[in-house]
């Protein structure tokens, strides 16, 4: 690949994991390819963070359920990514003239694409992740590696003490030289949590790749083997502080909170941004259409979508259709989701082209439980039938379609 | 067989009144059915049945033209093979003319360089004033089986449709053949109502001689120099065409036609087939919590705090706090601010309507406010 151009900084996005945590939503889709923010994939996040960021070349690990993100990624042209040179590549694990194996860990995982990374010859490396919601410049952050003349960079955000020993977090000097990181400390010595935004300086990173890969004790993973590693040989690593928004939508919990951000002016994210768009994948569907009973507050409603229900605190998607007499309320429905006549829907999240009946309950009624928190969150997965007149409690995870017979 | 079709769109038309809607865009580009323009749907036909070949004459004001279309991405004609060729206007090397077209047919004469590179066996002609959802493949396979020279695309007025003024009719026996054109309100008979939907589908060899022939004798108008001219010598059919169409000439016309969409029944079948259109990656219709909208069309990037009733509204419109629109038409990104009130209006792009005023038209006539307007 004499011919490739020489790129500055190129992209590794980590999509290969399952999300188990996810449940049912999972089922069928890795998790970067969940659905999230009306229109979105949890995905167009850091693609187009990239992409408003200058960054051109983008490698995609997968591994988990690639069919679905596959075909969303397509040739990047959404994102703007079908290039001359670089653009969007989709890296599965492959075999080679003496073995193939699976992506055995996030460094191993960047460590079997080395070739594809040399084919842009690039300076520095940013390896990213594919489930936070957050707009980010890695611009802004290559400035500053460049500046403090680091060879790792990692992005961080101030987090609440009590909530820091659920992350990885860099304890630093004053100038955020990092000398020490720990993984989920019970007694955090610091707030800086860890964001799983790096940047390494593509020659030293390739050294510790085939270190690494070479230890067999390894379990060849950015944050237990490659950064102690580093920083035990005393490199220069920094770590850049984040202050804007920035979300882990790893549970059913906090995918609900973080597309319920999303209506909550008080959040600091803002998706109508013409500068910095998050581009995503957009179906051919005409505009939607309210009807003449449709009762809409506090929501965000996509395209294709017909609406002659109550809307209320929601995030509907494309396609989706509420009849008439129906409420869904502080719920998510996800692309081409059915509500029937007179169901009602509350603090659930409704997987793709599920049909559900009419006069059905799904989750929790309104009365808000004690100390300000929301009842647990339903999740109904894709593609399934719930019947008519069924009830489905709060927090239940329902896999299959429901029908009337074998609910009596 | 789609294959072998090229598409020819006429992107504007004579027979046009859209006052102010057309004063800074050709007829094609005019927005249509919250987010779409008119070329849209037309393009979408096409593109639904195959053809992957389309040139569109243009003659002016098609700068708005150009910015939707691009390089044909979005209605994925961006192709080594054919694709998407938009004719700008042409003089004739050497002639004292200065890229006006004296008709239809110097239209053709004029982009025929273009249309002879073409290796397409048929062609299909269609203006802009009609927005329909055909299937071409239909139309092709019945013109060779019936042998024809010409196939006429034709329609029956609808129960609610006025036939505007001077719209080309055409009488035809009882096996379709054309034998002769008039215009409605001349010397017609008034049993005729059956009117040119302006498609027409012949060899593209026949045409380039035809184009060719009444050049030469200084005829330049399709209907009259051909389709009249030519009815007693050509086997001319025509195809009725007997779903949903819309027509678009007339300001009055243009609202009532829109106002159709909010009909399901018209929905289903305008949207039956996909619909592309310049992709804006906005986000989805916002609404506040003292929104109230009813039976109304919304497009993504609205953001909605009033209230909205038998309306359509196009991408990024703003509706402030306390205003009310009603059976108005907004075009993208306009802004109507607190407590503004609006009945028959249609706002074009990026108007600005300041807090509390109020415009109201009549369904027979809409106040139409310009593009960039701040009122």
């Amino acid at each position: 690949m004499s011919n490739a151009k020489k790129k500055e900084m190129i992209a590794m996005l980590l999509a290969g994991g399952q999300g188990s945590r996810l449940g049912i939503l999972t089922n069928h889709v890795a998790k970067p390819a969940v659905p999230f923010g009306g229109k979105y994939r949890i995905i167009d996040f850091p693609i187009s963070n990239c992409v408003n960021s200058g960054i051109d070349t983008i490698g995609v690990l997968t591994q988990y359920r690639p069919l679905e993100l596959n075909a969303y990624i397509g040739n990047g042209q959404p994102w703007d990514l079908d290039r001359l040179f670089g653009g969007i590549t989709i890296l599965p694990p492959y075999m080679k003239a003496e073995a193939g194996e699976w992506y055995k860990g996030t460094a191993n995982a960047i460590y079997q694409n080395i070739e594809y990374i040399e084919m842009s010859r690039p300076t520095y490396v940013l390896i990213l992740s594919g489930d936070h919601i957050y707009k980010m410049n890695y611009k802004m952050m290559l400035d500053y590696h460049v500046q403090k003349g680091a060879d790792c960079t990692i992005a961080v955000i101030n987090v609440p003490y009590e909530e820091a020993s659920r992350f990885g977090v860099m304890n630093t000097d004053e100038n955020l030289k990092i000398h020490e990181f720990e993984e989920k400390p019970a007694n955090p010595k610091s707030t800086l949590a860890s964001m799983g935004v790096y940047i390494f300086n593509w020659e030293k990173l390739k050294a510790y790749l085939k270190a690494d890969e070479a230890d067999k004790n390894s379990e060849n993973d950015f944050g237990k083997n490659i950064i102690p590693k580093m920083l035990e040989a005393q490199e220069k690593m920094y770590a850049y502080e984040y202050k804007g928004y920035w979300k882990d939508v790893g549970t059913v919990e906090s995918l609900w909170e973080a597309n319920m951000d999303l209506l909550n002016p008080d959040v600091p994210i803002e998706l109508n941004d013409p500068p910095w768009k998050i581009y995503s994948r957009n179906g051919i569907l005409p505009p939607q259409y309210i009807g003449e009973n449709a009762k809409l507050k506090n929501s965000s409603i996509s395209e294709g979508c017909n609406i002659d229900g109550e809307i209320e605190n929601s995030i509907i998607f494309p396609g989706v259709n509420v009849q008439r007499g129906a409420s869904v309320k502080n719920s998510i429905l996800m692309p081409g989701v059915t509500i029937g006549a007179d169901t009602v829907v509350e603090y659930t999240i409704i997987a793709a082209d599920t049909v559900i009946g009419s006069n059905v309950r799904l989750g929790a009624g309104k009365e808000t439980l004690q100390d300000g928190k929301h009842p647990e969150i339903s999740v109904i997965g894709q593609n399934i039938i719930i019947a008519d007149d069924t009830v489905i409690p709060a927090g239940a995870m329902v896999g299959e379609s429901i029908s009337k017979k074998e609910r009596e | 067989m789609s294959m072998n079709v090229l598409g020819i769109i006429f992107s504007y038309a004579d027979r046009e009144n859209l006052r102010e809607l057309t004063k800074i865009r050709t007829l094609s580009s005019v927005p249509f059915g919250g987010k779409y323009r008119i070329i849209d749907f037309i393009l979408s036909n096409f593109v639904n049945s195959g053809i992957q070949e389309v040139s569109i004459i243009t003659r002016n004001n098609y700068h708005s033209l150009i910015d939707h279309l691009g390089a044909g991405k979005e209605w994925d004609l961006t192709r080594k093979i054919g694709g998407l060729r938009i004719l700008s206007p042409f003089s004739n090397p050497g002639g004292t003319d200065n890229g006006t077209y004296l008709g239809t047919i110097d239209a053709l004469s004029k982009n025929m360089h273009s249309i002879k590179r073409s290796l397409a066996e048929y062609v299909i002609i269609t203006g802009s004033s009609f927005i329909c959802s055909i299937d071409y493949d239909e139309i092709i396979r019945s013109h060779i089986e019936r042998h024809a020279d010409i196939t006429a695309v034709y329609a029956r007025p609808r129960q609610d449709f006025e036939l505007p003024d001077a719209i080309p009719l055409l009488r035809m026996d009882d096996q379709e053949r054309v034998n002769e054109l008039c215009y409605f309100n001349d010397d017609c008979d008034p049993d005729t109502t059956t009117f040119s939907l302006g498609m027409f589908v012949l060899r593209k060899s026949l045409l380039e001689s035809l184009v060719a022939d009444s050049v030469a004798y200084g005829r330049y108008d399709f209907y009259r120099d051909i389709i009249q001219r030519l009815s007693h010598q050509l086997n001319i059919r025509g195809y009725e065409y007997r779903k949903n169409y819309f027509e678009i000439s007339s300001v009055s016309g243009y609202m009532k036609e829109n106002m159709r969409l909010l009909s399901e029944n018209v929905r289903r079948q305008t949207f039956e087939m996909p619909v592309y259109t310049k992709i804006k990656d906005s986000v989805p219709a916002q609404y506040g919590a003292g929104s109230k909208v009813s039976n109304s069309i919304i497009s993504d990037g609205c953001r909605i705090e009033g209230t909205v009733i038998n309306s359509i509204l196009s991408r990024g419109v703003v509706v402030g706090k306390g205003a009310v629109v009603k059976n108005s038409i907004i075009m993208q990104n306009t802004e109507i601010m607190r407590n503004v009130s609006l009945n028959y209006v249609i706002l074009d792009k990026d108007v600005i309507v300041r807090e509390s005023r109020q415009l109201v038209g009549h369904e027979t006539y809409p106040v139409v406010i310009e593009k960039k307007s701040i009122i």
